[in-house]
Parts: structure tokens; sequence; C-alpha cells
């Protein structure tokens, strides 16, 4: 089981260039893209998805290119898009049993699988009930069981947790980390804890181009002895930030706690802390960023 | 703060989101097109056998009667989106949490859907000047008696357009597609009103205005005129009456001053719909919309029933899916095709099944010719909203992606749609079939089948090339009023009205119905194989 992203590039109307000579080649796992807003997440999952075609480049499911054959992904293939609707005047049940249809599963089968999703998503007691009067994050449970119809081998998730609530994350990440198995996973979001928590794997995506692809402990590698944690008074904590990347703050008596990455202590009685993945991910981004800016200036 | 700024605001933004829409130079093309038949002689207003010589005042009545009738027609489902735009984009959340009032809300978008109409009528107005040039009947140009026309009597009447299309949408069983049909229908009525209450004054269009001065004109210039005047899509041309002198209508006080009683209505049109406006509240819309969220489905869409409870449970230590069976994925097409026509009759209310079943019932009780004639033609308008969803529910309801991303949708979803549509055609007309099967009637059944098969694929076709159900609701409900509804062979896609042609005019309906399902198709698979 193989998915090959083969320089492929996007380019919208107006010449905007949403992802450019992406490679990622990747196998069964999680991989958690990473990626602030506009990076080309979303992008590259329609890509992925079938539903777009590439500027340029090619996408090979175990050695076929989806632009001349998409069935071959479609048909082991589960998606849930970022925005997506639903059928107001269906139920769950019947929305599910529609789109088990449109992917051409077997009655029965079809049948035990929508019951064993809506326990798995936690919506068999509103099964029966309209979707029109689903909340948000009903509805996205929806998108989760539907994904997961087909029993796919490639499961790409967009920003699957934006709607759900703390309790309902916990619930989709051990869901995940559970269907992980033998299959590939894609879970595109810029949650990071939601990647620190599944993903065997990380590609972080900014400007639409791969900036690092890695296990997450190579990432954490990275900024290993840089994260320091720094106590100032509120008035100075603008000046912390012109100066140094700060990750996070926390107001206390003593003043902003404020967690800092850098290659020195920032400050002579500043704290040496053990470096998250956020650290990283901030770490790689504004480094990436910076790298950028001094290409352009050439 | 003063309510003009934003009004004008609120108008400018929306004037301007249309205007840039690829829509919009579709819009502007079909009034081309309207000044292109009438410069051509294929719209003509015609005085029994007669039409005047192209003079100014002429040209300025024709065409200003031909934008009036037409683009106040057309135009409505043109302008009737501008609510429903911010509720797809959820822009009127934002806006309704702000202090705009609901009557600066309305008077602006009112303004935009004016504004729109208003380009369609310049367009209009441009050529009727070149119509006047290049036919060269008269060289002798009066720029007033050719733009007045447009001036008093178009304007009002796309006031009274783009107030009704805005007061349709504050009603929410007015904002879909039953205030489509429904407004053709009101439109019929509106262009007769005087004609039918003798009151002249009921005159939104202006019509009878054009009317009572040009008639007296005629029955002095033609011999043997008999009050003829209708604006008609020509097929042979008419002849010019040389004996007949027309200066144009009077433009009295009293003439101007009912057009500004109906510029007057329009305003009082766009103050009833902000009474009933419920300014993006869901609370106060007692049932569901569909339409799909926007931003990351956090949100209820505005028109959505209150929030059932959130169901919870303990969160999950293990996870029980069944692993599928080997060859899932590749089962037949009838579970599916059951699902689409589910899907297609879902939502309805017990009366619409009810009046279905009634019409049903009758076809099979009632003498033949009424079963096979007005009984069907009604039985195929009464599930006009069924075939409206065919091939727009995707865009509609914002499921494009989870199944433009399921496998071999081509060969099986869209023909399980189509089908559907032809059973729900089949179903409702089965006893017109029934009877004309059990008295011998091969021609008959003939007829019907090519109706059965062509609605929903005229439906599919215009659903997929649009993106929108209004389309296909405007045109199935104005082509049902000229063929079924008033027998025009050929037009009448039942076959009733055919008598010996009807052979002739089936196999050209299922000629159409092969063309327009084949358009559909190939515009789905341009759809499905993405940009």
């Amino acid at each position: 089981m193989k998915l090959e992203i083969d320089n492929v590039s996007k380019t919208y109307r107006g010449n905007v260039a949403a992802l450019r000579s992406f490679r990622l080649e990747l196998g069964p796992g999680v991989l958690g893209l990473l990626g602030p807003n506009g990076a080309g997440k979303s992008t590259l999952m329609r890509i992925l998805a079938t539903i777009t075609q590439p500027s340029a480049g090619r996408v090979l499911w175990n050695g076929t290119d989806i632009k001349h054959d998409p069935d071959a992904l479609r048909t082991v293939l589960g998606y849930l898009p970022q925005d997506f609707g639903i059928y107001p005047n269906l139920s769950a049940v019947e929305f599910l049993e529609y789109l088990a249809a449109v992917k051409g599963l077997g009655a029965a089968s079809a049948r035990k699988r929508i019951g064993e999703l809506l326990e798995v998503v936690n919506l068999a007691d509103a099964a029966r009930r309209p979707l029109g009067g689903f909340s948000g994050g009903m509805r996205q449970r929806v998108g989760i069981a539907q994904a997961l119809l087909n029993d796919p081998q490639l499961l790409i998730v967009d920003e699957p947790t934006a709607g759900l609530d703390p309790e309902e994350r916990v619930r989709f990440r051990n869901l995940l980390s559970e269907l992980a198995g033998e299959r590939i996973v894609i879970l595109s979001t810029h949650i990071v804890s939601d990647v620190e928590a599944v993903a065997t794997d990380i590609a972080l995506i900014a400007q639409g181009q791969l900036v690092v692809h890695g296990v997450p402990e190579a990432l954490l590698a990275g900024v290993n002895g840089k994260v320091w944690e720094v106590v100032v008074p509120s008035g100075e904590l603008p000046a912390l930030r012109q100066e140094h990347l700060v990750s996070s703050t926390a107001h206390r008596n003593d003043g902003v706690h404020a967690r800092v990455v850098a290659g020195v202590a920032p400050r002579p009685d500043a704290r040496a802390l053990e470096p998250s993945l956020e650290d990283a991910y901030l770490a790689t981004l504004a480094a990436h960023r910076h790298r950028a800016a001094a290409e352009a200036a050439v | 703060m003063s309510a003009l700024p934003v009004v004008y605001a609120i108008a400018r933004a929306d004037f301007l989101e249309r205007v840039r829409r690829y829509s919009y130079l579709v819009t502007l093309l079909f009034a081309v097109y309207l000044g292109y038949a009438a410069g051509t002689g294929r719209i003509s207003l015609r005085l029994g056998d007669y039409r005047g010589l192209y003079t100014s005042a002429w040209i300025g009545a024709m065409v200003s009667l031909v934008t009036t009738t037409f683009v106040s027609l057309v135009g409505f489902y043109i302008v009737k989106n501008a609510i429903d735009r911010d509720r797809q984009t959820r822009v009127g959340e934002i806006l309704a949490g702000t202090p705009l009032t609901k009557v600066s809300y309305l008077l602006g978008k009112f303004l935009s859907n004016f504004a729109v109409l208003v380009s369609m009528v310049a367009v209009l107005a441009l050529a009727a000047v070149a119509m006047q040039l290049l036919a060269a009947e008269d060289r002798t140009f009066h720029a007033r008696g050719l733009l007045l026309p447009f001036l008093v009597l178009t304007l009002p009447a796309m006031a009274i357009t783009a107030a009704m299309a805005l007061l349709f949408e504050t009603f929410r069983f007015l904002r879909g597609g039953f205030g489509n049909v429904l407004w053709f229908f009101l439109w019929a009525f509106s262009i007769g009103l005087p004609g039918l209450t003798g009151l002249p004054q009921l005159d939104p269009s202006g019509l009878w205005i054009v009317y009572q001065s040009m008639v007296p004109a005629a029955r002095a210039g033609i011999p043997g005129y008999v009050d003829s005047f209708s604006l008609t899509i020509a097929d042979k041309s008419v002849r010019v009456a040389t004996g007949f002198h027309w200066n144009g209508v009077d433009w009295t006080p009293e003439v101007v001053a009912s057009r500004l009683a109906w510029t007057a209505v329009a305003f009082a049109l766009v103050l009833c719909g902000a009474w009933f406006f419920d300014r993006f509240d869901p609370a106060r819309s007692r049932r569901k919309s569909g339409a799909k969220p926007r931003s990351e489905g956090v949100a209820t869409q505005a028109g959505v029933a209150p929030e059932l409870p959130t169901v919870r449970a303990p969160i999950a230590t293990s996870i029980h899916l069944t692993p599928l069976a080997s060859g899932a994925g590749h089962s037949g097409s009838s579970r599916l095709l059951a699902a689409e026509l589910r899907l297609a009759l879902k939502g309805y209310r017990w009366w619409w099944y009810a009046v279905a079943g009634g019409l049903l019932i009758a076809q099979f009780a009632a003498p033949l010719d009424i079963s096979r004639g007005p009984l069907l033609a009604v039985a195929w308008l009464w599930p006009i909203l069924v075939w409206s969803a065919l091939g727009t529910r995707e865009t509609r309801f914002g499921t494009e992606q989870l199944l433009f991303s399921c496998a071999r949708i081509l060969p099986r979803q869209f023909p399980a749609a189509w089908i559907a549509g032809i059973l729900v055609a089949a179903l409702t007309g089965l006893g017109a079939a029934v009877r004309l099967a059990l008295a011998g009637q091969s021609a008959g059944l003939w007829a019907w089948a090519a109706g059965a098969l062509f609605i929903p694929s005229l439906a599919l076709a215009l659903g997929v090339w649009s993106g929108t159900s209004k389309f296909f609701e405007g045109l199935y409900t104005a082509l049902w009023y000229v063929g079924p509804l008033n027998r025009v062979p050929g037009l009448d896609f039942t076959g009733s009205a055919s008598g010996p042609q009807a052979v002739r005019y089936a196999l050209l309906y299922l000629a159409v119905a092969a063309i327009l399902v084949g358009a559909a198709f190939f515009r789905r698979a341009r759809q499905l194989r993405g940009t």
C-alpha cells in the first residue's frame, strides 16, 4: 500500500500558487499534515481525494496515476472534507445508507457497518432524527462516519475536529489511533495537539511547499535544548516577542511566564524546558519564513 | 447614524458581488438576445396582422413592452437570491449582529435588485436605438419618443419585480421552488389583470397604457382592425400598416402619476417584506434548512430548527468495526436507485403525497380525454420540485465532495438519479398511461412515454449546467403553461394536444431528451474530472 505525491503543483486562476512541487511518499500509518491557514493543506487534500486535478505532477496510488484512473483510489478512499453538507430531510441512518449505496456497499454489510459506525461516533441515539436538526458537532460526526463506510485503505480527514467539543475530540483521536493499523490516514489540521496525539509521521507544509517530513521525534529533536521559560513583567512582553519566538504565555502573580524558543538562553534566569511539538512546529515554521524572506531578498 | 449611507453600502456590496459573477454576463446576454429578437422581428408588437412603421415612438413602445414583459418574468428568477446569498455565505448572521435595521437592509437589497434589472433595461434601450438606425424605416430619431417608454413604463415594472423577488425571499414558503412556480402564474395574471377586471389602473406592466393609446389610432388607420393588440413570437413577417400613424403615448400627468404610484407600491412591498423578514434568526424559521454550513461545520445554518441536545456517552476505550466482506463496493445499482428515489421523495408533507395520490386515482376514474389531458398535465406539474432538485441537490446541500470522491459516480449515481426522476413521472402519470394502454392508443402511449422521459431529462440538464433549480422551475412552468395547459401542439409534451402528429412529436421529444441527458452527462463528467 503506497501513496506517492510526485512533484505536484496547483495554480489557481490569477496565477495563485497553492502547491509548489510537492513531493511525499506514504505507507501505512497516520500522517499529521500541519500548516498555517492558507498553506495549501486543503488543496492537497482535494487533489488526493480526486476532487481537484493538479496543474502539474502526479499522484500514484499503488503505482496507478489517479488522474487517469481515479476509481482505483476512490473505491478504497474515505474522505472527510473540511466543508461538507448533508441532506437535512434524511436521518443519519438514511444519509449513511444513501452514501453506502453510492459507494457500492451491499445491503447487509452496509446495515451492519452503519450501526457500528453510529455507535463509534456516538450518534446511535440520534440515528433516526432528521439531520437538519443536528448541531455542527453532530454533523461533523456524521461526516466522520461516512468517511469510514467502505473500510477505506486511504482515509483523508481535513480539519476533522473542527466543531467537536473536547470530549468528542478525544473520542475521535482514539478512533484514528485504532484505525491506523494497515491503512494510510492523512490528518490535515492546524491543531498541533491533535497531531501530537495520533500521528506516526508529520509533514509540515507552508506556502504550498513541503517544509519537513519525518517522525515526530525528529521534529522535536530540532528544538531540543532550545525551549526556555522566562518570567517577565507584562510590560516587557512585547519586547520579548520582538526578540524571540514566544510559543505561549501565562499570566501569574510574579509576572508573565513566557515559553521561548531560542538557540541560547534568552535571559540569565531562563529555565530550560522539555520541548513540545507545538514549539517544534512554530520554530520550523519561523525558520522557513526566515529562509523564504532571505531568498526573496536575494 | 443616517440610514442612507447604510442602504447605499448594502446595495453597492450586493450589486458588486452580483456583477462580478459569471452568471451576470449570462444575464446581459439574455438581454442582448431579447434585443436581437425584437430587432429581427422574432418578437413583435402586432395590431392584428399589422405592425407600425419603425419610428422612434413605435420602437420605443415595442422594445419597452418586450422588456417589461420578459425581463419582469425572467428577471425575477435572476434577482431572487439577494437574501439567500447572505444566508448561504453566512454574511447574514454577521449583519444580524450589527445595528442594521430590517428596513435599511431590505431597501439596500431592493436597490441592488433594481440596479441589476435596470442594467438589462439599459442594454435593451441601446438595442432599440440600434434597431431604428439599422432598420432605417424612419430616419427621424426622437430620443424622447424612444426612451420615455423605458423610463415611464419599464422602470416602475422593474421596481415591482425587484420588490416582489425580495418579498418572496422574506417568506419561508415562497423562498424555494414553490415561489418560483407561483411567480409565473402571478406574472401571467398581472399581465391580463386590467382586461380581467376592467380597471386600467391595475396595470403594473404598463401594457394597458400603450394599448389605450395605440388602439384608437389603429382603428382610425387600419381598415378592418378589431382591437387586436399582442406581443407575439412571430413565425412569419408582419405587414406594415401604411395608413397607421401613431406618435407615441401621450405622457399626461395622470399616466406619469399612475406609474409613480406603482413605484410607490414597490417600496410598500419592500416595507411589507421588512415586517416579515426573520433577520436571519433561525428560531423564526419553523422548519429546517438544508444549506450547508460554511465555516468548518461549527454553527447551525440560519433557518435550521433548534439544535437537538447533544447525545453523550462515555469515551470509548475500544472501537469495534467489522471488516467488510470481500467484494464490497461492487453491489448492484437497484439499491442506489431506491436510495435516489427515497432522497427525491423525502421531506414532503403528507398532503403533498395525498394530492399526488388523488391525481393518480382521478386519472384512472376520469374519461380518457380528461385523464390524459388536464389531469395528466396537473399530475406532471405537481412534482416539479422533485425534478428541479435533479442535478442541483449536490450543489444546494454541499455534498459534492462527499459524492464526487466516490467511485463510479458517472455510470451508477448519475443514471440512478435520472431514472428516479423518470419513475416519479411514470408513477404520477400512471393512470393516464394505463388508460391509454387499455384503449389501445399506442400513439398516445408513445407520447406519454416521451413526456415522462423528457421532463427529468430537462431538469437534469438544466440543473447540472446551471447548478440551480430556478431555471428548470421557471422554464418548465412556462412550457407547461403554453403546452399542456393551453394545448399548443408541439409544445404539449404530454402529447394530448398533438392529434395525428403524436408519434412525430413523441420522437422529437425523445430525441431532445437524449440530447439533454447527453449534455448533462458531459457536464457531470467534466465536474468529476475536477479543474
